[in-house]
């Protein structure tokens, strides 16, 4: 048990490591600078990137066949009782892929010139631990506020150091996001009223649950709200158009947090509370959100294919493949669950990966517009054997983690709808038209007249981007070799949940 | 066993990831690494086979992913059938590793080229390894991938650009359908291991489904490039000619046979599924003979041959798929030598491509053109080259059919013999251009015989190609029976005991000895025609020059491009720029979102209005905040 133990402080130390760092960093603002800022910050993405690929290992190795609950925790700091942690399979993938996205993101930024580093890097800290924080707390209301916690911060950097038309953005995005934030607390709060629960924590609303099940109104009426309210915050149809100009606007590291993590929030509660507890409302939903989702998938999709400027086509590509995620929630089998957090994880990764490589390709040509580029293989082989690796990767292509996500969620939905799976798969040429023509737009050819005069002087990556981009394509490969680090616990988890076995 | 088919499986895939990761830069590092590691995979596969008593069958299993009831094994299925594929695609693959050396010898990224090699060989291997629909798929995903990115090695050049990401999305398109009809099987029948399913199918054969079939057959069309998917691969040809040769001509895409035949042998298909499957190849076998007389680069010329051939397989599936797999071990040995010989001229002549620039090389590159020679010799099928067993077996089959059968059938008949015709026609187009007459470029004039290391290869490929087919004509068994001539017999074990039985079911048919003479004076008579028309070797097509009109239908391939890049450019991406133009900015971010804000804003000014702070709207607000209180009470 003493290995529990270790992995109990692990725990506290990767959620409260980088909030500490970011309390440090402003209390004592005058006696930090850019450069020691910048180190706090990717020292506590470290200690929280190590803490948790530790944990990962551990509940790999010891919880694999049994799933469940581990390494429970309710710490208190100074006789203030802090929110009880705990992870179990679902929740793994999501906490490891929070630390590793954090660990890039943090090394991205500290190699890139910031104004104002020691203030990026408070709010980028406080940011990391509000993630990490909503992905591994059992506390339903905990969840919401970690949540808020990683959102606000974004706001703010978006507003100080974002791109084009950032204010309209990052205003769009908070009202979307507060809004769709607020619908599902107002549906957490139901859930938790209803049940007549002693407090928010999972489990009691669960034995509530159990011993006064909701009635079929009502679970329809509180699993529309979460579906609505998270479903805002993932980008469901038609609640997206938040998401493609927020990203491009945002900053890099930030984008890459809130687009790889924070959006999987959305989906995270809705696996992990709302189709446990609403397994009347979920059926209920089910079709609904698979027509919606694959309006995500096609149409998002075709969207996808006429963006000619880079960042926007990412943003909008991240978009169409949340539709799979909801599919695979849709389909209501263990399957699809399943290859929704397969597919969470993957995308989260790959998705990261290509908003920092699409930034260092932005960096160098000083274009946004794809068609103005090409032939950029010549002077950075590099960078575009990462590029190749990320669009192959978000294309679902073998030997990464997306391909598992994919390939579980269409099995899955088969048996849900013929017909449904059918419109689905044609996201994989979809995304395939996207993904190679910017490849041939960006990289193969002759360089475009705009970029002639430049072009020699264009440098391949450097030793310091080339790093956080290394992490996040290893650990793509990774899950890709090894879905069962993924899905070992997972297959067990899931399988405890009636909604997702009860046969159709 | 299993540790040697991992072996087989793995050695190229570490190769690959060596040359990425640390001899990027090297000279002759990449290429060293990967060869070896090719020849290394070739002496492992030889080991295995040669382990064994010849009909062995191994298989193996690994839990790869496990959720829910769903389980996908990573497996080995190591049978006569795997057998013959494993062993056409590593020594093909080591001699045109081999053959690359020299080929590549002037080109600035090697080490590129050779890590794409070396992957390509990993994930070829892993679709003849695969025990199960799933895992196929997933190799079958993965040499898609590594023919993009080979395609895509003269990545400067427009056609590379542009036909790297053709192969792919029309592969995708392909792949959409197989991997619908691979979740239909799993879902219907509850497993996609090919030995389960051979067991389903054999006890209740009304299991069958036709549009399974159908669904898995889009895989087949889009990797083997059959109608209407068959546009990528002339475009292919961009890439290198080694990767032409190993890539697009004898394994990857006849992996659709392969796969074809796997399926056919353990009942998959049904009837309709292969009235289908033949009907399309038999007009592709047709048609791409035509089209091959309508094109001047000598690689697209090789290209639209394998088209036809790929066709003529096809419509070996539908006649019995060890006639499929023995023209697809023929057609791999002689393509491979055609497409080898192709590139030692190319290299030879400065990249000088246009068959009627070229001219005079019989004298100038005899090992060349021997190999040239042979090849052609047996892709037209004259006796005792290994091209004429496959292609009259195909043929006497077709013609069985034919006897008593249905219009159709007659149709196949003819289409086949029109392909058997056409053959000599375009193939002496080539030849006489190229080899003969007298240079018609400088390049040409320059020419000298290629190194070692590509006449080696061609010399090797020339055997196989004018005697790879003895094993199966003559059973010519030497080492204890472990080789067949010049094949493990191992390999040659899964074509040999069906065939056997086919054969003498041939003999039976009336007439056959009088059609396949009738076949092999018509393919004199084609290589006559052939002569007359181009034997002369003029420096330009005499078809082109008199004959415009015919000369644009076989250039234009069928306008299958002009249909499918108007299809893109006029259809799909309008649809994309309208709904993103249209619904996702107009309709949804103005109307919608802003609209919303708009209202929003002007509520917003509304309510500031009657909040201006002066003494007048308190007191307003006083008395209709008291009214209010006044009726909640009292109604």
């Amino acid at each position: 048990m003493e290995m529990d133990d270790f992995c109990r402080v692990l725990l506290n130390v990767a959620v409260y490591a980088p909030i500490f760092g970011s309390v440090c960093v402003s209390a004592m603002f005058p006696f930090f600078g850019n450069r020691s800022a910048k180190a706090v910050g990717v020292a506590a993405a470290g200690l929280s990137f190590a803490s948790a690929v530790f944990i990962w290992a551990a509940y790999a190795s010891e919880f694999s066949s049994s799933g469940g609950f581990a390494f429970a925790t309710s710490p208190e700091f100074f006789g203030v009782a802090l929110p009880c942690l705990a992870l179990n399979a679902v929740s793994v993938p999501m906490f490891a892929l929070a630390a590793v996205v954090g660990l890039a993101a943090s090394l991205w930024a500290a190699r890139t010139e910031i104004g104002n580093a020691r203030l990026y890097f408070i709010l980028l800290m406080f940011m990391q631990g509000g993630l990490l924080g909503a992905f591994s707390t059992t506390n339903v209301m905990w969840m919401y506020m970690f949540h808020e916690f990683a959102l606000v911060p974004t706001f703010i950097a978006m507003c100080l150091w974002g791109g084009a038309g950032k204010r309209m953005a990052a205003m769009q995005m908070a009202v979307y996001l507060t809004l769709g934030a607020l619908v599902s607390l107002v549906g957490i709060i139901a859930l938790y009223a209803r049940t007549n629960s002693d407090d928010f924590s999972l489990l009691s609303i669960a034995l509530a649950v159990a011993k006064t099940p909701l009635g079929a109104d009502w679970q329809y009426a509180v699993f529309g709200l979460l579906m609505f309210g998270l479903g805002t915050l993932v980008s469901l149809f038609p609640f997206y158009s938040w998401a493609p100009r927020a990203y491009s606007s945002a900053p890099t590291s930030f984008a890459m947090l809130h687009a790889g993590v924070l959006k999987k929030f959305g989906l995270y509660v809705l696996i992990q509370v709302a189709v446990p507890l609403l397994s009347a409302g979920c059926a209920d939903w089910s079709k609904t959100m698979a027509v919606l989702a694959l309006f995500n998938v096609v149409y998002i999709g075709l969207v996808t294919m006429a963006q000619r400027d880079l960042k926007m086509m990412v943003s909008y590509s991240s978009v169409a493949h949340m539709g799979l995620c909801f599919l695979g929630i849709a389909s209501m089998s263990v399957l699809g669950v399943g290859g929704a957090i397969l597919l969470m994880f993957g995308h989260g990764a790959s998705v990261a990966l290509m908003f920092m490589l699409s930034n260092a390709v932005v960096n160098r040509t000083g274009q946004w517009d794809m068609l103005k580029m090409g032939g950029l293989y010549k002077r950075t082989p590099v960078l575009a054997a990462f590029f190749l690796a990320a669009t192959l990767a978000g294309l679902g292509l073998p030997g990464f983690a997306n391909f598992w996500g994919e390939l579980a969620i269409l099995v899955s939905l088969w048996n849900f709808s013929p017909a449904i799976c059918a419109v689905a798969s044609t996201g994989l040429v979809i995304s395939a038209v996207y993904g190679l023509r910017a490849m041939a737009n960006i990289f193969m050819g002759e360089p475009t007249e705009g970029l002639s005069g430049k072009f020699n002087l264009i440098p391949d990556m450097t030793f310091g981007e080339k790093i956080p981009a290394a992490i996040l394509l290893a650990l793509l490969l990774f899950v890709g070799f090894f879905p069962k680090s993924v899905t070992a616990g997972l297959d067990a988890d899931l399988s405890a949940v009636p909604t997702l076995t009860q046969s159709k | 066993m299993y540790f040697q088919l991992n072996a087989v499986l793995f050695l190229p895939l570490l190769s690959a990831i060596v040359i990425a990761l640390f001899l990027r830069r090297s000279r002759w590092g990449g290429a060293a690494v990967s060869v070896v590691s090719a020849g290394a995979a070739f002496g492992i596969a030889l080991w295995a086979m040669f382990s064994e008593s010849p009909a062995f069958a191994f298989k193996s299993s690994y839990e790869l992913l496990k959720l829910g009831g769903f389980t996908l094994d990573f497996g080995f299925l190591f049978d006569g059938l795997s057998r013959n594929m494993v062993f056409i695609v590593c020594f093909v693959g080591f001699l045109i590793h081999v053959f690359s050396v020299g080929y590549m010898d002037d080109d600035s990224s090697k080490s590129r080229f050779f890590a794409g090699m070396s992957f390509f060989m990993f994930s070829m291997t892993g679709i003849a390894l695969s025990s199960n629909l799933f895992m196929m798929f997933i190799f079958w995903e993965l040499v898609g991938f590594s023919s993009y990115a080979l395609i895509a090695h003269y990545s400067d050049t427009e056609e590379a650009r542009a036909a790297s990401k053709k192969a792919f999305i029309v592969n995708r398109v392909g792949d959409l359908g197989f991997l619908l009809g691979i979740i239909f099987c799993y879902s219907w029948l509850g497993t996609t291991d090919f030995s389960e399913l051979a067991r389903i199918f054999h006890e209740d054969p009304s299991k069958v489904s036709t549009s399974m079939g159908l669904l898995v057959l889009c895989g087949f069309l889009g990797k083997s490039a059959q109608f209407p998917l068959q546009v990528w691969l002339p475009d292919a040809m961009a890439g290198p000619t080694p990767v032409s040769a190993l890539i697009h001509a004898a394994t990857m895409v006849a992996a659709g046979v392969f796969m074809m035949a796997r399926l056919a042998s353990i009942g998959f298909l049904s009837e309709d599924a292969l009235s289908a499957i033949t009907a399309l190849c038999a007009l592709m076998a047709f048609f791409a003979g035509l089209w091959a007389l309508g094109q001047n680069d000598i690689k697209k010329i090789l290209a639209y041959s394998t088209l036809a051939h790929l066709g003529l397989m096809g419509v070996g599936i539908g006649l019995g798929y060890d006639l499929a797999m023995y023209h697809l071990t023929t057609h791999a040995f002689f393509k491979a030598t055609l497409f080898l010989a192709a590139g030692s001229v190319i290299h030879a002549c400065g990249h000088q491509q246009d068959i009627f620039k070229l001219g005079g090389l019989f004298k100038k590159m005899p090992i060349t053109s021997a190999a040239a020679l042979v090849a052609t010799l047996s892709i037209i099928a004259i006796p005792y080259f290994s091209g004429y067993y496959s292609k009259e077996a195909i043929l006497a089959a077709s013609y069985g059919r034919s006897v008593d059968g249905a219009i159709f059938d007659k149709i196949i008949f003819w289409l086949v013999m029109g392909a058997a015709v056409l053959t000599p026609v375009y193939m002496g187009r080539l030849f006489f251009n190229v080899f003969c007459g007298k240079p018609h470029s400088d390049g040409a004039a320059r020419a000298r015989e290629s190194s070692l290391w590509m006449t080696l290869p061609l010399a090797v490929l020339a055997l196989y190609s004018l005697a790879g087919a003895w094993s199966f004509a003559y059973g010519l068994l030497w080492m204890d029976g472990k080789m067949n001539f010049l094949m493990p017999s191992a390999a040659t074990t899964f074509i040999g005991s069906v065939w056997e039985i086919h054969r003498s079911a041939l003999l039976k048919i009336p007439d056959v000895h009088a059609i396949k003479n009738a076949a092999f004076i018509a393919t004199l008579a084609g290589a006559v025609f052939s002569y007359i028309l181009y034997g002369r070797s003029r420096g330009y097509d005499l078809v082109e020059r008199r004959l415009p009109g015919v000369y644009r239908f076989f250039n234009k391939h069928g306008w299958f491009d002009d249909l499918y890049d108007w299809y893109v450019a006029k259809v799909q991406q309008r649809v994309a720029t309208l709904l993103a133009t249209f619904v996702d900015l107009l309709l949804i971010e103005l109307l919608v979102v802003r609209g919303v804000g708009m209202v929003c804003a002007v509520i917003g000014q509304g309510f500031k209005r009657m909040h201006d702070a002066s003494a007048n709207s308190e007191i307003k607000w006083l008395v209709a905040g008291f009214a209010l209180l006044m009726i909640l009470i009292y109604a």
